[in-house]
């Protein structure tokens, strides 16, 4: 084992390293361009959304194709509260709760049943809420959407609006991630892996895979709503369209390429998420469709766990190429939890 | 009453168009094991192979023949060379790459030929029939009977033959399989041919009343996959009777619960669905799959 | 000798930190525009050189809505393209410019769009405008006036990009789906007679918008009633349930709303199948004699009407018209787009291409708040391919750039203009 991972396993380097993360990136958004700024601030959106259908998908093995439809409620009564003037503490809370709570109601009904039937609910839930979105207009705001433009940048603090979104965006997505970080490390992230291993071997330990799948399902829909909410500070305009089906596709894709069952994966994914149009775009906005197809199938197909499984592989190469003795160029001081997630049990395949 | 039986028939029509997709995925999962998501795009790419030799003069019925070959090599190729890599690892990976290949495809279709709606030339003509009191057209009817005979070919083929025999083995348990003297590899780059070969057909069945775009496909998928979810991931018969059901049912749904409308029909199915699977976790007509610890 | 090793690690590590932090901030926030609000005093806005400017289109180019979509990229392309092969465009100000067209595809997603504008901004583009789709242009409707960047033509009938106050940077292009549905309206109560209407549309604004339109034109006419009305979803693969309910309330015209062509023309099959012959009401894009009359079998019907303001690049008069060659030739030498196209989104943006550069032909100064006045004046223009009867006119609140629509009746090969149906 090189020096390098030895040192890393002590803990006070790792806060030290947590400190120095923190404070880049609270400095960065001062010195970023407006735009970088901003796609930063969408990537905190869809991480926080792809790390909820990480903890159900990924650490729990349930098919949840449904995870849009959490954001798309979230984001909703974000524009609610926001039309309505409701103080946004409260607004923030309710874009959580009320998510959280149609998701343990539908996990409770679903999770008895198996995957197939959760992996169908789940689909039913942005194909139904789509024509939903349309007829509850007065609510919702109809086909055309609403506007619901709150996030622009208090005077006391001197920022740009770009800075101040970026801030709460990076703020709630980080509280997100230590509690997800938390949540996996502790007794439940193991009781929900044995449960997504085998569910018989699961009961027999006396873990009750029915109520693991319905907190982890609620748990992931928490972290829908609560990224619908940053979708609002991020966009600031929610229509039927926030939830259309394709788009659950593509957070498990991206969910995939990041590393599933992988907290940092799940910040890849939002990276994932954001980035590829943006850069297909700027290959050709003509054959966008193909560059995506391309680079998913591509990275897939070079990295079968996600990308978060990078470190690993070129670690598995050099040791290949070295024969034994370790002379590994250890990997630039990433977030703290890709480390931890090395010196874990390997993930399942 | 009229109206009773147009709405049937009329759902047996549109439920028929997502029945021939469903049968393409059944037999995908049953040789595979694994939920092909760019199966509707692969379709929608042999159509349109199939309309360049419409192009070229070629008689519409022969076109088709072409087109199935054509489309059994590209789905045998894409599995020995793409697929192949995913299949003894996490299926989540398997399926997120068949979603990159439906991005894929319908991107190459619209590259190579526009988005604009093409005109598919029908296999059946345009008349009507009366079936008590009921319209329904002979291109309707004349899906639903090429549908009736691929699914029952495949039951055949599952049940009967021993190719279906082996692509059953092969998907259940590889390793048994080929220690069994099973060419496993082959065997498989014949059930992704075969499944890519009948969604040439659906792709031929649909397109001229879809008319012929590459994202054509896109919502039929979804009601596919809850067709073959409903009748059992392992049943064709199931499969096309879900599909009917969804279609007869969101029809008689829209029109008779004034409170569902046209609008949120597509619940309709979805409900059914939840109520099935209360009842019968493994589908209408699936078979309990039992797991050993 | 453990100890000295951590250290050192540890300042190796807090020292890449701050390297990593000072090339950062090498990456100088610069270009800070519209929140310092520094342009448009004397200095040129972005995206204007005195050689070129640059206009950003955000529309779906790939996806299910990429029909229209690249059509509405492809005509101000192939315009321009045109118009830069002639050497460029004479402003206002006197310099001659070449017009670059930057397309970004959003795949009707309004998340992208409103991500195509930040990079519109950040990549220092002029103007942006001439996309598809109502949610897709309101998601970035507002961070557009915010930033004080023309949202121009737009291509959706959504009322609010036209009014005025609301929108002082946006100016919608194609009628508003409530001026098309008025029109309709209005030629039915011209006819004078009694008329029993049955009503399909799509669900959403598009839709809605026609019925509002549709249903203020007939209020006050006791005559002619509202016998049925249903929805379908742009997504449906059939509205046949929908035609056999409507079928059975026997109602004479039919006004549908429907802007997908497969369902229009599948719904006029099923129609005569049924035996049901009303005379019907098809809304401006989705009315094309060729692609779509054709094969739906238009002719069984006693009137086929639509709303439309430019004629059809099909029809045999446009193909052997001297601007039509020019049209067909510059889709063909500029875009992708093969042979003629099927949607007419592709002549509406080389109309709005023209009304774009009438404006800048009209501005005084290379900003954009002067672009925006020259945008706003434009009357009495002769535009391509416009209608008899149908105009451009910018000046009025609350309309946008195609001021006046035309009804017209289909003759069993083309369109002619009518006033009132019947």
């Amino acid at each position: 084992m090189s020096q390098v991972s030895d040192l890393l396993r002590r803990p006070w380097v790792r806060w030290l390293i947590l400190l120095v993360v923190a404070v880049v990136l609270a400095v960065l958004p001062l010195m970023l361009p407006v735009f970088v700024n901003q796609t930063l601030t969408r990537i905190g959106v869809y991480a926080v959304a792809v790390l909820g259908l990480n903890i159900i998908m990924g650490y729990t093995g349930q098919i949840m194709l449904g995870q849009i439809f959490f954001l798309g409620v979230g984001a909703y009564v974000t524009a609610y509260g926001v039309v309505n003037d409701w103080n946004i503490v409260v607004i923030f809370i309710a874009a959580c709760v009320i998510p959280a709570l149609l998701g343990l109601i539908i996990a409770f009904a679903a999770a008895r049943l198996g995957g197939l039937a959760i992996a169908m609910v789940t689909i039913a839930l942005p194909i139904i809420g789509v024509p939903l979105a349309k007829r509850l207009s007065d609510l919702t705001g109809g086909s055309q959407g609403t506007s619901a433009r709150f996030s622009s940048a208090p005077d006391w603090t001197g920022l740009y609006d770009d800075q101040w979104q970026y801030y709460v965006v990076i703020v709630i997505a980080a509280v997100a991630f230590a509690l997800a970080y938390n949540l996996v490390r502790g007794k439940y992230g193991r009781a929900m892996r044995i449960v997504k291993e085998n569910e018989a071997v699961a009961r027999s330990m006396g873990i009750s895979p029915y109520r693991y799948k319905v907190m982890a399902f609620t748990i992931a829909a928490l972290f829908g709503g609560a990224s619908g909410f940053l979708y609002m500070v991020a966009v600031q305009y929610t229509s039927p369209e926030t939830m259309a089906f394709h788009h659950s596709i593509s957070l498990l894709a991206a969910m995939v390429v990041g590393g599933a069952a992988s907290i940092a994966g799940s910040l890849i994914g939002g990276i994932y998420y954001v980035l590829v149009p943006q850069v297909t775009n700027a290959i050709d906005p003509t054959i966008t469709a193909i560059s995506q197809g391309v680079i998913l199938v591509a990275v897939l197909f070079l990295l079968p766990g996600g990308l978060v499984s990078l470190p690993r592989v070129i670690r598995r190469i050099f040791r290949r190429r070295s024969g034994g003795t370790d002379q590994t160029p250890s990997p630039q001081p990433t977030p703290p939890a890709t480390q931890a997630e090395g010196s874990e049990t390997e993930r399942q395949a | 009453m009229g109206t009773f039986i147009q709405l049937v028939v009329d759902g047996l029509s549109t439920g028929s168009i997502y029945a021939a997709l469903a049968l393409a995925i059944v037999l995908v999962n049953q040789s595979t094991g694994l939920i092909n998501f760019a199966q509707g795009a692969m379709a929608v790419f042999s159509a349109y192979i199939a309309y360049v030799f419409v192009g070229w003069g070629v008689p519409t019925i022969l076109a088709i023949l072409i087109s199935l070959i054509i489309s059994f090599v590209i789905g045998a190729v894409v599995e020995r060379l793409l697929i192949r890599r995913f299949e003894g690892g996490d299926p989540d990976t398997a399926v997120v790459v068949t979603i990159g290949l439906l991005t894929l495809f319908t991107g190459i279709c619209g590259w190579l030929w526009g988005y604009n709606n093409r005109q598919f030339p029908s296999l059946f003509p345009l008349d009507t029939i009366n079936v008590f009191g009921a319209v329904i057209s002979v291109r309707s009817l004349g899906t639903i009977a090429v549908l009736v005979a691929i699914m029952l070919l495949l039951q055949l083929l599952f049940i009967g033959t021993k190719l279906g025999l082996a692509l059953r083995a092969v998907s259940f348990n590889p390793t048994s399989a080929a220690l069994s003297g099973l060419p496993v590899g082959r065997l498989l780059m014949v059930g992704w041919g075969l499944a890519a070969a009948l969604g040439a057909v659906a792709g031929a069945l649909v397109a001229p009343q879809l008319t012929l775009t590459p994202t054509m496909m896109d919502t039929a998928l979804v009601y596919a996959l809850a067709a073959v979810i409903i009748g059992g991931l392992n049943s064709p018969i199931g499969a096309v009777v879900a599909a009917w059901g969804i279609g007869v049912l969101e029809n008689l749904g829209a029109v008779y619960v004034p409170f569902i409308g046209h609008d949120l029909k597509i619940a309709v199915p979805f409900i059914i669905l939840f109520v099935v699977l209360l009842l019968r976790p493994q589908g209408l007509f699936g078979r309990k799959v039992v797991v050993r610890v | 000798m453990n100890m000295r090793k951590n250290l050192k690690g540890a300042v190796g590590l807090v020292a890449m930190a701050s390297a990593v932090a000072l090339i950062l901030s090498g990456c100088a926030r610069g270009g800070d525009s519209g929140n310092e609000g520094d342009n448009g005093e004397t200095t040129a806005s972005p995206g204007i050189t005195d050689t070129t400017l640059t206009f950003g289109i955000t529309t779906p180019l790939t996806g299910a809505t990429a029909g229209p979509g690249n059509c509405t990229a492809d005509g101000a392309i192939a315009y321009f393209g045109v118009k830069n092969a002639e050497g460029g465009i004479t402003f206002g100000d006197g310099k001659t410019r070449t017009i670059e067209i930057k397309t970004y595809d959003d795949q009707y997603d309004p998340q992208k769009a409103l991500a195509n504008f930040q990079q519109m901004v950040a990549e220092g583009v002029f103007a942006g405008g001439i996309g598809l789709g109502t949610p897709t242009n309101r998601a970035w409707r507002e961070a557009a006036i915010d930033e004080g960047f023309p949202q121009v033509l737009a291509q959706t009938g959504d009322p609010l990009f036209s009014n005025r106050e609301e929108s002082p940077w946006q100016l919608g292009f194609v009628a508003t789906y409530p001026q098309e549905g008025r029109a309709f309206g209005e030629a039915l109560v011209a006819s004078g007679e009694p008329h029993k209407v049955a009503i399909l549309s799509q669900n959403d604004d598009y839709g809605e918008g026609y019925v509002e339109g549709f249903k203020e034109a007939i209020a006050d006419n006791p005559d002619i009633e509202i016998v049925g009305e249903l929805t379908y979803e742009a997504t449906d693969t059939s509205v046949d349930a929908q035609l056999t309910e409507l079928a059975g309330t026997g109602a004479d015209v039919f006004f549908n709303a429907m802007s997908i062509t497969p369902l229009v023309i599948a719904a006029l099959q099923k129609s005569q199948q049924l035996g049901w012959l009303p005379s019907w009401f098809l809304p401006s894009n989705t009315s094309s004699p060729v692609a779509i009359l054709e094969p739906g079998g238009g002719s069984a019907f006693p009137g086929i009407y639509t709303v439309a303001f430019s004629e059809a690049a099909a029809s045999p008069a446009f193909q052997e018209s001297e601007e039509g060659k020019v049209f067909m030739e510059a889709l063909a030498e500029y875009t992708n787009q093969d042979g003629i196209p099927g949607f007419p989104h592709c002549v509406w943006s080389w109309i709005a291409a023209a009304t774009l550069e009438q404006a800048f032909q009209n501005m005084t100064e290379p900003t954009r708040e002067s672009f925006m006045e020259a945008l706003l004046n434009i009357s009495d223009f002769d535009a391509p391919f416009m209608l008899p009867g149908a105009a451009i006119d910018t000046t009025q609140d609350g309309i946008p750039a195609v001021s006046e629509v035309v009804v017209q009746k289909y003759n069993g090969k083309g369109y002619e203009s009518i006033e009132a149906v019947g």
